[in-house]
């Protein structure tokens, strides 16, 4: 994920110190060859994403698969406002449930299933904004509380008003399209959406407005004294990002037919997060390997361990520990680093400038958010 | 349902709740106030101290016995956390907050593992029984002993905070901690023994609590969220923020149960999310 806008201008080391700083190996032909190294790994998702019903899979490890896809939808979408806007969200996982809920209600209803999605995406929208205005003036730690709080008041009306939710049972048997019905036809359907969701956020990544996103994460005063209206760039930010959360919680509730207040819930919102860390922050491909790391452990793993939480939170602290970049980013960096010893003479083995992330300990951040 | 006795009992019961809550937001604000970290394991630290108090408690039959075994795991295993896990993240506000979510996961972990999944109660006989009568009212003494116990934690804070070297070193810490290290206090212990500090009030709030509320899983998140409110409603860092904000998020969380119970959880939240937008350091806190 290069970009000639962070390229171009020196690269200030956001204070949330999780977002890799994105210079692009500048020695002779890295850039290039990065470039190459990305396709190829799309390609293969690629590949692999459509021959898997083929590949003697049955209908457990397909849903399973399907599972992951929309988590990995909605940790993109975490993804996005964490890495172009340094804005990490505790309340995604609310979004989610509230267009799950859009689309319960409407089946509970009794109508059909444009209705559904009209009411899913609706209610995103407004959520979304809701969440951008009461977040707009905020950042950091902040914002994730204002996140988190927001994420509490959907999940309480999910929980208490049971008038609308049926409070703690939650709403049953909600029907997808008819064209959808088999779990192969839904399992497409998903990595469709997965692509077309990267596809939109990786356009928006490379847009001016995500140049500009880029620019508030870095240094949110120089933004606003450049002439930026920085809360509504914000407000944009949630809202698009919102809008893939939305999705995610639509197509969770086609493949379950079934939603209860924990989708909506505080631990979804945290395992989104999760999921973006282990992948690596700001990578296009980190949401998918993050998402498949915590669906599997969540239900493979569990089958023959039943401490699969301690498990995934000693692989979170270790990640957050050493493996800062996340998954994805790591492998970029060694890949650099391999290219870096190859194209030096031998003995001068230090990674080209720019391909080692900034310092890990950075004791001044605090002071640039106080 | 309007009753005056009725009325009283609620007021008592949303004090003590507020009690409980200010005995757990405590922690949670001091150690934010001086490190900056919002650490989202003290809810975990509640729940262990709670499972261990009651554990130790009904084994000894003595609750002040139970109390010392909870505050004496918890601060170690807190110890463990900021010496060893937050070393490597210092400085960094999301690595922080999210390696203490990986903590969360893990101690919750370990204590179904341990403790089981069943709701566990502080047993009757080890905290004080029966209850008081005036007229038509009657209201358990464990409910009193609570608000006695969060006054006296309350007390002792702010005295130590404001009489003593100690919090004297705290107090400026929260305001300059370079200046502090400057002058020759090694800010790194300072650190530490706040988090011990903190955890060790989380366990008191847990073993107390667990006299009110059953101890069970997730209880850890829900006990954090109260905390965070009352702490951002009072404004970080700030004690008597705590103080007020859990007395107000007690009374309006009990009252609200009652009386309109489709919007519980909203009437707690909203009035956390309004102090966001409207004075984000919060009643007490310092500008930011």
């Amino acid at each position: 994920m290069s970009n000639p806008a962070t390229r171009a201008t020196p690269v200030v080391r956001p204070a949330t110190g999780l977002i890799p700083s994105r210079v692009p190996g500048s020695s002779g032909g890295g850039f290039f060859r990065s470039r190459v190294v990305q396709i190829v790994g799309l390609g293969l998702v690629l590949i692999l994403g459509l021959a898997l019903p083929y590949l003697g899979t049955n209908s457990f490890t397909l849903s399973l698969s399907s599972t992951i896809l929309i988590a990995a939808i909605l940790a993109s979408s975490v993804n996005f406002l964490v890495g172009e806007g340094g804005m990490a969200s505790l309340g995604h996982g609310a979004i989610a449930g509230a267009a799950a809920y859009g689309a319960g209600f409407a089946s509970k209803q009794g109508w059909d299933v444009g209705m559904q999605v009209l009411l899913a995406l609706g209610i995103t929208l407004v959520v979304s904004f809701v969440y951008g205005i009461l977040s707009m003036r905020t950042s950091g730690i902040y914002f994730l509380m204002v996140t988190l709080a927001v994420g509490m008041l959907i999940f309480g009306l999910a929980s208490k008003y049971s008038t609308v939710t049926n409070g703690d049972t939650g709403i049953a048997n909600i029907a997808r399209p008819e064209f959808l019905g088999e779990y192969w036809q839904y399992y497409y359907f998903v990595f469709g959406m997965f692509v077309i969701a990267t596809a939109i956020l990786w356009v928006v990544t490379r847009s001016p407005f995500g140049a500009s996103l880029r620019g508030i994460r870095d240094s949110e005063s120089r933004m606003r004294s450049l002439g930026y209206s920085v809360s509504w760039y914000k407000v944009g930010a949630f809202m698009i990002s919102g809008f893939i959360a939305g999705l995610a919680g639509l197509l969770a509730v086609w493949h379950t037919h079934f939603v209860s207040p924990t989708s909506a819930g505080v631990e979804r919102s945290i395992f989104a997060i999760v999921m973006v860390i282990l992948g690596g922050v700001g990578t296009l491909l980190g949401p998918l390997i993050g998402a498949a790391i915590v669906v599997l452990i969540e239900n493979v793993l569990s089958s023959y361990v039943d401490r699969w939480q301690l498990v995934l939170g000693l692989v979170f602290i270790l990640v957050i520990l050493f493996l800062r970049a996340g998954v994805a980013g790591s492998i970029a960096k060694l890949v650099r680093r391999i290219r870096g010893r190859t194209t030096r003479p031998p003995g001068g083995s230090a990674p080209p400038p720019g391909a080692e992330p900034a310092p890990i300990r950075n004791h001044t951040a605090r002071k640039e958010t106080a | 349902m309007f009753t005056p006795v009725f009325i009283g009992q609620q007021l008592l019961n949303g004090l003590s709740f507020g009690a409980t809550l200010f005995l757990l937001a405590s922690g949670l604000t001091l150690v934010f106030g001086l490190m900056r970290i919002v650490n989202m394991a003290h809810g975990a630290f509640y729940m262990l101290g709670g499972y261990l108090g009651i554990v130790v408690s009904a084994l000894s039959g003595n609750l002040l016995v139970g109390l010392i075994a909870a505050i004496a795991v918890v601060g170690v295993l807190a110890f463990f956390v900021e010496f060893v896990l937050l070393r490597f993240v210092r400085g960094q506000e999301l690595p922080e907050v999210l390696l203490t979510i990986g903590v969360s996961f893990v101690v919750a972990d370990i204590c179904l593992w341990i403790f089981g999944g069943d709701p566990q109660q502080l047993p009757a006989d080890v905290r004080p029984q029966g209850a008081f009568t005036i007229g038509d009212f009657t209201y358990p003494w464990y409910g009193v002993f609570v608000i006695g116990v969060a006054l006296l934690v309350g007390i002792a804070l702010a005295v130590v905070q404001s009489k003593t070297r100690v919090g004297a070193i705290v107090r400026a810490g929260v305001d300059d901690r370079e200046m502090i290290s400057a002058m020759g206090v090694n800010i790194r212990w300072v650190f530490t023994g706040m988090f011990i500090v903190g955890a060790a009030l989380a366990a008191i709030a847990g073993t107390i609590g667990a006299g009110r509320t059953p101890i069970l899983q997730g209880v850890q998140n829900e006990v954090l969220l109260y905390a965070l409110v009352v702490i951002i409603i009072g404004g970080l860092g700030s004690i008597a923020g705590a103080a007020v904000g859990s007395i107000a998020i007690g009374l309006i969380d009990v009252f609200a149960k009652t009386w309109i119970p489709e919007f519980a959880y909203f009437t707690v939240f909203l009035p956390m999310a309004l102090v966001l937008v409207i004075r984000p350091q919060g009643l007490f806190g310092k500008a930011a």
